[in-house]
């Protein structure tokens, strides 16, 4: 019996960590206590040495001094402050108004904010919530089907697995030892592309069932011109425009990076946030000038784009734009977006203090709650190392056929499963450091796998009968008959099964993605754009050198604490190490 | 016994409510300061590692100052998909005995682990590895700290779940709605809560 019990000892600790967690305990303390118990048990039977979590303050201060981690209270407070803000109800609104005119109007325009919302707020509750309660409703009373509506609304809601510079991939990369802006540059293009087949799926319902998606009946349109136009033309050539301004931002680009020394090709993917954050700013200031000098240039609806589409745009720019540029950390672009959704919401007297409080002491204990399941999965971890879980768990996967290709289907079955259960930090805390080490082992790209696990979180999230969004849509929806105040008619309930209908078209499309970046690599690696940067562009890490020699005091990175008390698997390299380095170069020296 | 035990939960309670709350604004600094950090790197070509270090000191010491705040109001997430079919009872009793029998060991673990370490820093002056980095003492003293406020914590929910369980108690535990809400002022009516 003892025998058994020591030689399975991996398996019989990995059972029991399952069982502890349904048991419905808070999951750090699950996690924690079971490292503790059969740390214990593996000290009293001499399998392991007593003086094993002697280790553990130092992985535990590992954790508290990852630079890494402290995006998570910065892009939670921000999401939050965009959140109390108003800014989902206000982009719902405008940009409903903008596309409702037109058949699918109204779901194109949840697609649209669905992506901006998980961009900038990345939490997928409140942004379903926020759609479900304000665009269902409108969705509802002008005869869209049922299920179109639903399945838009918990797709585009669940859309913060994968939008960059969602806090969801910053987790992840630090979990599987990548920088973030490489995680960022992997996930760009596959999230466009889902983004873009939601779009297309809407329009292609709308020209075959166009009973399925009517337009907004002109009533309904409440930004109208005095002349009683839509003022549409005005928006279009303002956009036409700003497109204009973009060209020329990308033009004279060159120019400015030789003004501040920095005489290198700057890579595409910086290329094109210049380009777009040019073309926006210029929106946003023409709108200004217009609205300031009651010149009346613009139309009603131009203008009212112009101020609410465009801040939260910005602020994805000002955050991504800092990051893939190099001037900041993905800490720091956090904690600038921070302090830009604080000032929008001041300057737009949408926030006071209390409310102000309230986002702060809502991130607090989220962070508190992250931080402690990851501390949790230390504790754990330590043991699970020491009784060899990490040979058993790799022996598990050995012994499927089909090399890594096996591998990853295994994987991704496994994380499609357990998306129905566990939210995504439990995932990346608990899982991730497991399969990495693995997955790299097999020579499959961690950022590569790390945007298949997130595309196939989502889709885990959007699955009948378990997955999150539909849970969170249903608490929203509603269940019951009811009379619409605004037309008098009575619309009937949404049913749970329309809720599962709806999801179904946009599963397909998560599933024909997934395919298709298992078959391409290259749409998430690419050229790797970002590294070529650090490799050919030694102007970054130069400019950024010069910039702390003149302070004097700076000395060479010392070594870093892991360095000098063994690595704890699956934090993030290095904490400490020359903290006033971006941790971008990293994987560049890596290799 | 038990209104005694219940007096010592409310104080426990009253002590983690006030200390989880004043951490929002060592988040609120955090956020700050780094931010400004990236500004007056970029804008003044200066760059201290001190006030890099303060960033991840305030923020360790927000979340574990806040952790038994955290467990007050319940909001330590849980896997709840099998549990919430058990009834309120058997969740009190679940959570009384993991509390009593796993997490009070792991408090007290990592108090005794995070005391030595905060007092080989405090005995050595230990300093930052950083040229201008900040001494370590302070933030090694909020593992310990954090610790001790989480495994009162923990006894107060034991405390709560047990008088509930008992019938000495109409809520088996608290969340932030039954707490007076976080206002500017902070002194809404204490014993006002929703």
């Amino acid at each position: 019996m003892m025998e058994w019990i020591m030689a399975n000892m991996a398996p019989i600790m990995f059972a029991s960590l399952a069982l502890f967690l349904i048991s419905g305990i808070p999951v750090a303390f699950a996690l924690a206590s079971c490292g503790l118990l059969f740390a214990f048990i593996g000290i009293e039977l001499d399998m392991l040495p007593p003086s094993l979590m002697q280790a553990l303050p130092l992985r535990v201060l590992g954790i508290m001094a990852n630079e890494t981690l402290l995006a998570i209270p910065f892009f939670t407070f921000m999401g939050l402050v965009l959140q109390r803000s108003g800014m989902a109800e206000d982009l719902l609104e405008t940009v409903g108004q903008v596309f409702g005119a037109m058949r699918g109007g109204l779901a194109l325009a949840v697609v649209v904010v669905g992506s901006l919302l998980a961009a900038t707020t990345g939490v997928v509750a409140a942004s379903i919530i926020a759609m479900g309660l304000i665009s269902m409703p409108i969705m509802l009373r002008y005869g869209y089907d049922r299920r179109v509506a639903s399945g838009v609304i918990t797709a585009a809601g669940s859309l913060a697995q994968v939008v960059p510079p969602s806090l969801v991939l910053i987790v992840m990369a630090d979990q599987l030892g990548r920088s973030v802006g490489e995680m960022y540059a992997g996930a760009l293009l596959p999230a466009l592309m889902l983004i873009g087949a939601y779009a297309a799926l809407v329009i292609v319902l709308a020209i075959l069932f166009p009973k399925m998606l009517p337009a907004l009946p002109p009533e309904a349109l409440i930004y109208k011109e005095p002349d009683g136009g839509s003022g549409l033309r005005s928006l279009a050539l303002l956009a036409l425009v700003s497109v204009g301004a973009g060209w020329l931002a990308l033009r004279f680009y060159p120019l400015v990076l030789q003004a501040v020394d920095r005489n290198v090709d700057a890579p595409k993917d910086e290329l094109v946030m210049v380009a777009l954050a040019g073309g926006v700013l210029f929106a946003f200031l023409a709108a200004l000038v217009d609205s300031v000098t009651r010149l009346g240039l613009l139309s009603t609806i131009a203008r009212r784009v112009a101020f609410v589409l465009i801040p939260p745009l910005l602020l994805i720019f000002l955050v991504l734009g800092t990051i893939f540029v190099g001037i900041a950390t993905p800490t720091e672009g956090g904690a600038m977006g921070a302090v830009g959704a604080l000032v929008l919401a001041v300057v737009r007297r949408r926030l006071d203090i209390n409310q102000c409080m309230d986002a702060l002491l809502a991130t607090t204990k989220l962070s508190t709650f992250v931080m402690f399941i990851l501390l949790g999965a230390t504790v754990f971890s330590l043991t699970f190392q020491a009784v060899d879980g990490n040979l058993w768990v790799e022996h598990l996967f050995d012994q499927l056929p089909g090399g890594s290709t096996g591998f990853l289907i295994a994987v991704t079955a496994m994380v499609f499963i357990l998306g129905f259960f566990l939210d995504f930090f439990e995932i990346a805390f608990i899982l991730l450091p497991l399969l990495a080490p693995i997955a790299d082992k097999l020579g499959i790209d961690l950022i590569w796998f790390g945007v298949l696990i997130g595309i196939n979180l989502q889709t885990s999230f959007l699955t009948p009968p378990f997955g999150f969004a539909l849970f969170y849509l249903r608490s929203v929806a509603p269940a019951e008959d009811y009379v619409d105040a605004e037309s008098g008619k009575t619309i009937a309930r949404v049913t749970t099964g329309q809720i599962y209908a709806g999801a179904v078209p946009f599963i397909a499309i998560q599933v024909v993605l997934l395919g298709l970046i298992i078959a391409f690599p290259q749409l998430v690696i690419g050229d790797r754009a970002f590294e070529q940067k650090i490799k050919l562009a030694p102007g970054v890490i130069t400019d950024r050198m010069r910039n702390l020699q003149p302070g004097g005091g700076y000395k060479a990175p010392e070594m870093d604490m892991d360095a000098l008390f063994g690595t704890p698997p699956g934090t993030a390299p290095a904490p400490e190490a020359a903290p006033a380095m971006p941790p971008e170069p990293a994987p560049a020296e890596k290799r | 016994m038990i209104p005694l035990l219940l007096r010592l939960s409310a104080g426990i309670d009253a002590i983690n409510r006030m200390v989880g709350r004043s951490c929002i604004w060592l988040i609120l600094a955090s956020i700050l300061i780094s931010a400004g950090n990236a500004w007056t790197r970029k804008l003044f070509d200066a760059s201290s590692n001190a006030w890099l270090e303060i960033q991840w000191y305030l923020f360790a010491a927000a979340f574990l100052g806040a952790a038994g705040y955290t467990l007050l109001v319940n909001e330590h997430v849980r896997i709840d998909a099998l549990s919430q079919r058990f009834s309120a009872r058997a969740r009190a009793w679940v959570d009384l005995l993991a509390f009593l029998v796993l997490v009070l060991p792991f408090c007290g673990l990592l108090i005794y682990l995070g005391h030595e370490l905060f007092w080989r820093a405090w005995v050595s002056g230990e300093m930052s590895h950083n040229a201008g980095g900040l001494i370590r003492w302070p933030v090694y003293l909020a593992l310990p700290v954090g610790f001790v406020l989480l495994f009162l914590q923990v006894v107060s929910e034991i405390i709560k779940r047990g008088a509930w369980l008992a019938g000495h108690r109409t809520r088996s535990q608290d969340s932030e709605a039954d707490l007076p809400p976080l206002r500017i002022g902070g002194a809404a009516p204490q014993e006002g809560g929703r």
